[in-house]
């Protein structure tokens, strides 16, 4: 097993657990808020896009991959239960 | 340039036949079972119908002109999907596990099943609905004249066609809620899932994402180059693009608000009634929300993806942004591409479309249910109500579509689309406190629930609502600037003096403020019913796994209801051979009696289950009231046990009297072994204890019939009185037959003809007779306890108790018949250990009569020595020798053995003794003797069914002869001095017994000195050593050879030695006898 290969399952492992569900979903919430957006809210272009509409839709694409490696990992705890 | 009029029409009319067909086919798919929509692609797709025409259009026209804050309306959804495997997932069992139909359902079923709450939530939804739904058809009629030709659609009132925009925003009113009435009102089970409409939702979502993103890519790369083309270009205009790509200004206001839109979009994804209603109602597999947590997010980044562009790109083209929300429709008209624009009218076209079929469907459910309903339920029952009922749902949703249109026309062109679906969305924001409260909070109550949304509604329609008819100019009024009656700190928008907030920050504040508040301190400061906390279990509860709590009965039904009277209830609201079917199917496999009813205990479930299947029909709180209703037309209702444990135990541990009483129960059984005691004193435990009037314990005697043992209580004699056979016809009976505790719970309804007449004498109000048995055993007696005033008292938790307490007392009862029996046995043993004594004692008596019988000492003859010795054995025997002196010169010696240990051969050997004493001197011959005495004692001997054998002998010194009989003895051997060797002595003669008359020979011969004469018994012969080896001649002659040099006395002695050393056993079987003759040298 690589360490690679440990990391990810050590990843799903955590992800499983309800408590994370609820930290991501109150981490999300703050991010997208008052005082986090203040940080973003300036008259900066990256790579020629407004800085805040990168921020926006990054945080957005961002909790969408988290969601389905959430799911992803409960689907791995559906199939090891199915196995036992 | 515009597309033409027939063209539109055309293609959207193919369009609506296209969606008719999918919904159709999905339909008849679902019919056959092979649904086609039951996966969570199309569940995904279907739930974004929370992409309505105010997202295809209104999201540009509002980053048009406020910038990113659109973003907000989705982020939300999104961020929400993280919770969805805990809320959205627990509120999809609670709905399946209560064919709960919508959200007014839900949260009326929570608390109580209130109709109030139901109304009260459905005429916010109604209220809330309809500025959105209005918002659908304006944005439908205005598309459809934009693309027709008009462009001038910021001057709307200006334009010639008029009547166009009525037309097509009638006609689409009209074929949405026909096309809803098809697929959503099929039929009155709302509680079902509408394939059709699901999948037309779900082609329709596809229709405005692929739509979208056609003109997104058009107008970003084929209009412009790029996004960052659009950026730089726009750049241009620093005001613009700095207002549109910050939040303007350093304000906080500015924050609140984007709070405030996030809160809005996150309470609306779930609570609005199409969302709930197809996320919820419509949910196939609770596995599917699963892949919708990311699929649905995913799906709302990808249609906002070029919001941005569109409208930058639409203030670039257009130079302003007047008429933003229609961007995406303008756009390609101005740059000539009008099949693009009419991709894009229908993307709109779906995205409203959507919306309005599922709204209107889920909202005409809640109208049913939840306004209507509760006036139908106090009408009696027809059979045409199914009929009415479907119609009125129909109606339902004619009406909010049309309230929609009409909300449309009077105030609908004030508004942006935005501002118009926010007021829907800060509607279903009410719901919030009380929906989360009623998943997670036990206390949450009915009054908090009503409260908080009451006032919530009202801060609402005052802060919210209102306003947007003010300044939509329908109602002049100058309370916006000045606040009613001048009152300042009341004005709608500054509620409070909070000023400094915009509209929908301040309305949604304290709106919350109220609604959370209500709620939080009614739930508080309250108490919850019964009712509501029955389900207040159900949803807080949902996930906790069945029979993990197996739950006590704690309600009973006042009057028996059989099952077709709830089959016939049922068929009135959901037509007979639905009610059929949910009934068979409920039933399966339960115990149904012979009249058709089932056990007291199971009848609460029925009733819940009728309850159940209508609520799937007509919603819970109606369903409630329709079953309570119909009970209290035939005089039953639902009414608690009487609380004999104090207190209303629903959980697995029993209440602490129940345990007292236990304690109480054992120690009484312990204490004494008299069962007259125990019984009496557990009767007045339970009197005491229960309250119950009398209390009897009956016994079943050895005739079988039943037998009062032990009372307390009243004396009713015709029950105390009368010693019952028990027959099926008494309950007392048929609870000894069927060894299963029979119950009255209320002696009103009783049937048994025995029982009322006993009862027609003395009033019972209720009753129980629990057979007395131990586990797996039939029952001995029946434990009866009645009581006067009480009705319900016997719960399935008490009589399990007292069949407890009635196996204990069976346990003891069986004790003491057990410490009984012992006793007897024991008595009966000593007894006859006593009697063995005795007649060992009498035997040992017999024993030395018997050897006292024997010579003691044989009589001194010249010329001889005489020796004799009898050994008895343990028991009493039947060996005898005998000397009788004729003359000082001669003798007669005699030695015999009675067959047998008996007592009989003891007697017979004593009769022998005495008739030979008194024969010997009538004859001399020992062949006469003998033959005389075998006469004499054959009759006796033959009935005694004994034998004897007998040697006699005569010797006389004189000239030292000797003359013998023997009648089958042991051959005595003869020693012969002179030859040193041993004879056996022979005579012809029978065993004693056998005939009455025989013949015995006499033999001679002479002996001489030193010759020695052994007689002797078959004990000596017969005796065995351990291996099994008997004595034999051969030993005896081998012994008599060795000792024949010693003196008579030696000689015997010397013999019994042997026999002792060869047998080493103590203990002789047989009597040894010997006697010996020595004649001296």
């Amino acid at each position: 097993m690589t360490p690679f290969q440990r990391w990810k399952r050590r990843m799903l492992k955590h992800l499983r657990l309800m408590e994370s569900w609820v930290i991501f979903f109150l981490l999300g919430l703050i991010m997208m808020n008052y005082p986090f957006i203040h940080i973003f809210n300036k008259n900066v272009e990256v790579f020629g896009f407004p800085l805040l509409f990168l921020y926006l839709m990054g945080g957005w694409a961002v909790s969408i991959c988290v969601i389905y490696l959430f799911t992803k990992a409960m689907e791995d705890n559906n199939h090891k239960e199915e196995r036992h | 340039m515009s597309v033409g009029l027939e063209t539109v029409v055309g293609v959207s009319l193919l369009y609506v036949i296209l969606l008719f067909l999918v919904a159709y086919y999905a339909h008849v798919k679902g019919e056959q079972g092979q649904s086609i929509v039951s996966n969570p692609y199309i569940y995904s797709l279907s739930i974004a119908v929370y992409c309505t025409s105010w997202t295809f259009y209104g999201s540009v026209g509002k980053a048009a002109t406020t910038g990113l804050d659109f973003i907000l309306i989705y982020l939300g959804p999104s961020l929400t999907a993280f919770s969805w495997w805990l809320i959205l997932r627990k509120i999809i069992r609670i709905c399946k596990e209560n064919n709960i139909t919508s959200i007014a359902d839900f949260l009326s079923s929570r608390y109580g099943k209130s109709q109030w709450l139901g109304a009260l939530i459905t005429v916010i939804a109604i209220l809330g609905i309809i500025p959105y739904v209005a918002l659908q058809l304006k944005a439908v009629s205005t598309t459809f004249l934009i693309i027709c030709g008009n462009q001038h659609i910021h001057f709307p009132k200006e334009i010639i066609g008029q009547d166009v925009a009525l037309h097509s925003g009638f006609i689409a009113a009209l074929v949405l809620s026909i096309f809803g009435i098809i697929f959503g009102a099929r039929s009155l089970r709302s509680s079902e899932r509408h394939e059709g409409l699901v999948a037309a939702i779900a082609l329709e979502s596809i229709v405005k994402l692929v739509t979208f993103l056609i003109v997104g890519i058009f107008v970003t790369f084929f209009l412009f180059d790029g996004f960052t083309d659009i950026f730089s270009r726009l750049k241009a205009q620093q005001t613009v693009y700095d207002h549109l790509t910050t939040l303007g200004g350093e304000g906080e206001s500015d924050y609140a608000n984007w709070l405030t839109m996030l809160f809005l979009s996150m309470s609306g994804i779930m609570l609005l009634p199409r969302q709930f209603h197809i996320m919820v109602i419509e949910n196939s597999s609770e596995e599917h929300i699963k892949e919708a947590m990311w699929r649905f997010p995913a799906y709302l980044f990808a249609i906002n993806l070029f919001v941005i562009p569109i409208a930058f790109g639409g203030i670039l083209s257009t130079g302003s942004t007047k008429g933003a929300d229609y961007f995406v429709l303008t756009l390609p008209l101005l740059s000539g591409h009008s099949w693009i624009a009419l991709l894009a009218f229908l993307g709109g076209f779906s995205a409203a479309a959507g919306m309005i079929m599922t709204e209107s469907v889920a909202v005409s459910t809640m109208f049913l249910n939840h306004l209507v309903m509760p006036i139908v339920v106090r009408l009696t029952p027809r059979s045409w109500f199914p009929l009415l009922l479907i119609n009125l749902k129909r109606f339902g949703i004619f009406l909010v579509v049309f309230l929609g249109y009409a909300y449309n026309l009077m105030l609908g062109d004030t508004y942006t689309l935005v501002n118009m679906g926010l007021i829907s969305f800060a509607a279903a924001a009410q719901f919030v406190p009380a929906m989360l409260g009623g998943l997670y909070w036990r206390r949450g109550n009915k009054a908090g629930a009503i409260s908080g949304i009451l006032c919530g509604f009202l801060v609402w329609f005052y802060s919210l609502l209102l306003p947007s008819f003010i300044i939509s100019g329908w109602w002049k009024t100058d309370i916006l600037e000045k606040g009613p009656f001048g009152m300042a700190l009341l004005k709608p928008t500054e509620l409070f003096g909070l000023s400094g907030l915009d509209i929908w920050t301040n309305s949604l504040f304290w709106s919350m403020f109220f609604n959370a508040g209500c709620y939080l301190f009614c739930s508080i400061a309250l108490r919850q019913g019964d009712k509501e906390r029955d389900q207040v279990r159900k949803f807080v509860d949902v996930f906790r796994p069945k029979g993990e709590e197996p739950r006590w009965e704690t309600k009973r039904l006042s009057k028996p209801v059989t099952v077709m009277q709830f089959v016939t209830l049922l068929a009135k609201f959901t037509g007979e051979p639905q009610a059929y079917a949910a009934i068979g199917e409920y039933l399966g496999n339960r115990e149904i009696d012979e009249k058709g009813g089932v056990s007291e205990f199971e009848l609460p479930n029925l009733k819940r289950f009728v309850e159940k299947t209508l609520a799937g029909s007509v919603g819970a709180a109606a369903a409630g009231a329709i079953v309570e209703s119909y009970l209290s037309d035939v005089g039953s209702k639902m009414e608690p046990f009487y609380d004999i444990f104090s207190s209303v135990r629903t959980s697995l541990e029993e209440s602490s009297e129940a345990l007292y009483v236990r304690l109480k129960a054992s120690e009484i059984m312990n204490r004494s072994l008299d069962l007259r005691i125990i019984m009496e004193d557990l009767l007045e435990l339970l009197n005491k204890e229960f309250k119950f009037d009398l209390a009897v314990i009956r016994t079943v005697d050895s005739t079988g019939a039943l037998r009062v043992q032990s009372f307390k209580g009243i004396e009713v004699d015709v029950i105390l009185g009368n010693t019952i056979v028990p027959e099926v016809d008494s309950y007392i009976g048929e609870a000894f037959l069927t060894n299963k505790a029979q119950f009255v719970n209320d002696a009103r309804n009783i049937t048994k003809a025995y029982t009322q007449a006993i009862l027609a004498r003395q009033n019972f109000s209720s009753f129980a007779h629990i057979p007395i048995a131990r586990e797996g055993e039939p029952a001995t007696g029946i434990l009866s306890v009645f009581s006067i005033n009480i009705v319900g008292l016997f719960t399935e938790q008490f009589l399990d108790l007292l069949a407890s307490l009635a196996g204990q007392l069976a346990q003891a009862v069986k004790i003491v018949e057990e410490r009984e029996a012992r006793e007897q046995e024991r008595k009966e043993k000593e007894k006859a250990l006593l009697e063995t004594a005795r007649v060992t004692r009498d035997m040992e008596l017999a024993k030395q009569i018997q050897h006292s019988l024997l010579p003691d000492a044989p009589p001194s003859i010249p010329g001889i020595e005489l020796a004799s010795r009898c050994i008895p054995a343990t028991h009493i025997g039947g060996d005898y020798y005998d000397y009788f002196p004729r003359s000082p010169e001669i003798i007669d010696f005699v030695i015999a053995d009675v067959s047998g240990h008996s007592v009989g051969a003891a007697l017979i050997m004593v009769e022998t003794r005495s008739v030979l004493r008194a024969q010997v001197m009538t004859t001399s011959s020992t062949g006469n003797i003998i033959k005389q005495l075998n006469a004499l004692l054959y009759e006796d001997l033959s009935r005694a069914e004994l034998f004897i054998s007998m040697f006699y002998a005569k010797y006389d010194a004189r000239d030292r002869t000797l003359s013998y009989s023997s009648a089958g003895h042991n051959q005595p051997l003869l020693y012969r001095h002179c030859e040193r060797s041993c004879e056996e002595l022979d005579a012809e003669g029978m065993i004693l017994g056998v005939k009455p008359d025989v013949e015995f020979e006499e033999k001679r011969l002479e002996m001489a000195p030193g010759d020695v004469l052994l007689l002797y018994t078959d004990g000596i012969t017969e005796a065995e050593n351990e291996a099994g080896e008997m004595f034999g001649t051969e030993r005896l002659m081998a012994a008599l050879k060795r000792e024949v040099d010693g003196d008579a006395t030696a000689i015997v002695e010397g013999i019994y030695r042997e026999v002792r050393s060869f047998t080493r056993i103590e203990i002789q079987t047989d009597d040894i006898s010997v006697v010996v003759l020595k004649v001296l040298l």
